[in-house]
């Protein structure tokens, strides 16, 4: 089960919608469709503000409550990035299908209904910017989010572990998804399971120097934490952009 | 027409050049352009090296689409794009080529025809989104009882007067200073495609062979053909001729250019081989 700790995304995958994307990293691939500023269903309509929908489709079966605990996170946290003022009486679609999860040849993957899934809050949100990004959909910031446990058992107990894998995951004391935006502020956390309030400032120290990073290699930055080998989506969304920008853009 | 401005600075901003910039070892923010010297790009929430941002004397300046003037004295990037200087103009902007359809004031666009109300046509410029209105008597010497009837589906070639985020958009087929329509009007016949924002813009370009490196409509016409085009800023291009099937083959030849983005060489090639295949 080797899982690729690098990121991957396909922009522009899906011909009809007005952005989208494929984003996969740690054995998760979502696909993101956006479309907007379409026409609000009228009794949604807000006179004043864009309605931020946040659709969110299970790999397999029907969306439950999971899915919609999952989509009530991600439109809080989108509609803080869209400036949704500029766009009154719309609707801003955004549809994130799960098409895979990683494998996990250890672990009973035995699925639950109704288990929030948090490790899969950032390759959601990653591919809900990228979609909104090739949608040119205005931003105020982008954000970046990573996953952090803390183990439990064993010499290592209390350690915080960045992108855990699924049996790390699985066996941590507590699991954390942390969210920052361009500029360093917090914009997402949550968390699940048992933890200090000393934790969870280590989770948010580590988190942001993960989410900070803007550079292909981080060493300057977290050669402290022997964590280097998880690159920087930050540099990795602004490189996807750049050379599809630079591929639209060549009769210029 | 180039592009229109979304906002305007009011005056040029002496202060600009000093923006107090927080610097945080552990924290790296990008800073746009801060060495490079080839095209720039921007994603939302960059910061903008002041160097980049021009000053004039006398012109204020202008801030084109995909910036944002955050008060007081801060320009931040709002979409992911090629960020562009134009000195001349005092003017800064960030191209990109994607997206839906958000009208702005003088655009000229294709529009399909709801229904008709009252007073005037509802017109449909991108899909899902609320309708235009287009008065029935901003048609050129139209008056109550001469003015075009359009039908539901008709194609009118216009012109945005009207964009404000509160208010659906207004269009027009005439000038409003000369009373003339100016080729605007009811599209008859012929057929739709569509095509990418930023190709539309390309066709549109004043000097579409030379600044935007579109051959096709050229060599298609030095081939023979005889057609005749209108294209919408919103991503709409249309083709009509006498011949069913020069039309169709310019419509195929727009939109293959678009969507594989060929380069001058290979739509000659493209062109070749769409008139070979008519022959």
């Amino acid at each position: 089960m080797a899982v690729s700790s690098q990121p991957a995304a396909d922009l522009a995958p899906l011909p009809r919608a007005d952005g989208s994307a494929t984003f996969s990293h740690h054995g998760f691939v979502v696909t993101a469709a956006v479309n907007g500023p379409v026409e609000a269903p009228r009794r949604d309509e807000n006179a004043f503000e864009a309605l931020v929908d946040v659709i969110v489709r299970p790999a397999a079966g029907v969306g439950g409550t999971a899915e919609r605990q999952l989509e009530s996170i991600l439109q809080s946290t989108l509609r803080q990035l869209i400036p949704i003022r500029d766009f009154p009486r719309t609707m801003i679609q955004i549809t994130l299908q799960i098409v895979e999860i990683p494998e996990n040849a250890y672990e009973n993957a035995k699925i639950l209904q109704a288990q929030l899934n948090l490790p899969v809050i950032p390759a959601l949100l990653h591919a809900a910017i990228l979609g909104l990004l090739t949608a040119s959909i205005p931003l105020k910031t982008i954000v970046t989010a990573c996953t952090v446990a803390i183990t439990e058992d064993g010499a290592s107990a209390g350690r915080v572990t960045l992108e855990p894998t699924a049996i790390e995951a699985r066996r941590a004391k507590s699991l954390h998804v942390v969210g920052f935006t361009g500029d360093g502020g917090l914009l997402l956390s949550e968390s699940t399971g048992s933890f200090s309030l000393e934790e969870l400032a280590q989770v948010l120290e580590l988190g942001e120097k993960a989410c900070s990073r803007d550079h292909k290699d981080g060493t300057d930055v977290l050669m402290e934490d022997d964590e280097v080998s998880s690159s920087s989506i930050k540099y990795f969304i602004r490189s996807v952009m750049q050379s599809k920008a630079a591929k639209d853009l060549h009769w210029k | 027409m180039l592009f229109s401005y979304s906002s305007l600075l009011q005056g040029r901003n002496p202060s600009l050049k000093s923006i107090p910039r927080t610097q945080n070892p552990t924290r790296l923010t990008h800073r746009a352009g801060a060495m490079s010297s080839g095209p720039i790009y921007v994603l939302p929430g960059d910061e903008i090296d002041a160097s980049l941002i021009p000053s004039h004397p006398k012109k204020p300046l202008r801030l084109g689409p995909g910036l944002r003037h955050a008060p007081p004295n801060d320009i931040i990037p709002t979409v992911a794009g090629q960020f562009v200087v134009e000195r001349q103009k005092n003017a800064i902007r960030v191209e990109t080529t994607s997206g839906r359809y958000i009208p702005r004031v003088g655009e000229l666009v294709i529009g399909t025809v709801h229904h008709s109300g009252a007073e005037s046509y509802f017109v449909t410029l991108s899909d899902f989104t609320s309708s235009a209105l287009l008065p029935h008597l901003s048609f050129e010497s139209a008056t109550r009882k001469t003015r075009p009837m359009l039908a539901n589906g008709a194609l009118v070639y216009a012109r945005v007067s009207l964009a404000h985020k509160h208010m659906d958009p207004e269009l027009e087929c005439v000038s409003p200073s000369t009373g003339k329509s100016d080729g605007l009007g009811p599209l008859t016949d012929g057929m739709l495609f569509p095509i990418s924002l930023g190709m539309s813009r390309r066709l549109m370009l004043s000097k579409s062979a030379q600044d935007g490196k579109v051959v096709v409509l050229d060599e298609l016409a030095s081939a023979g053909l005889q057609f005749e085009t209108a294209t919408g800023r919103n991503g709409r291009f249309w083709v009509d001729s006498e011949n069913i099937k020069t039309i169709s083959l310019v419509g195929r030849a727009v939109t293959e250019t678009d969507e594989k983005g060929l380069n001058v060489d290979q739509q000659k090639k493209l062109v070749r081989s769409l008139i070979k295949e008519l022959s």
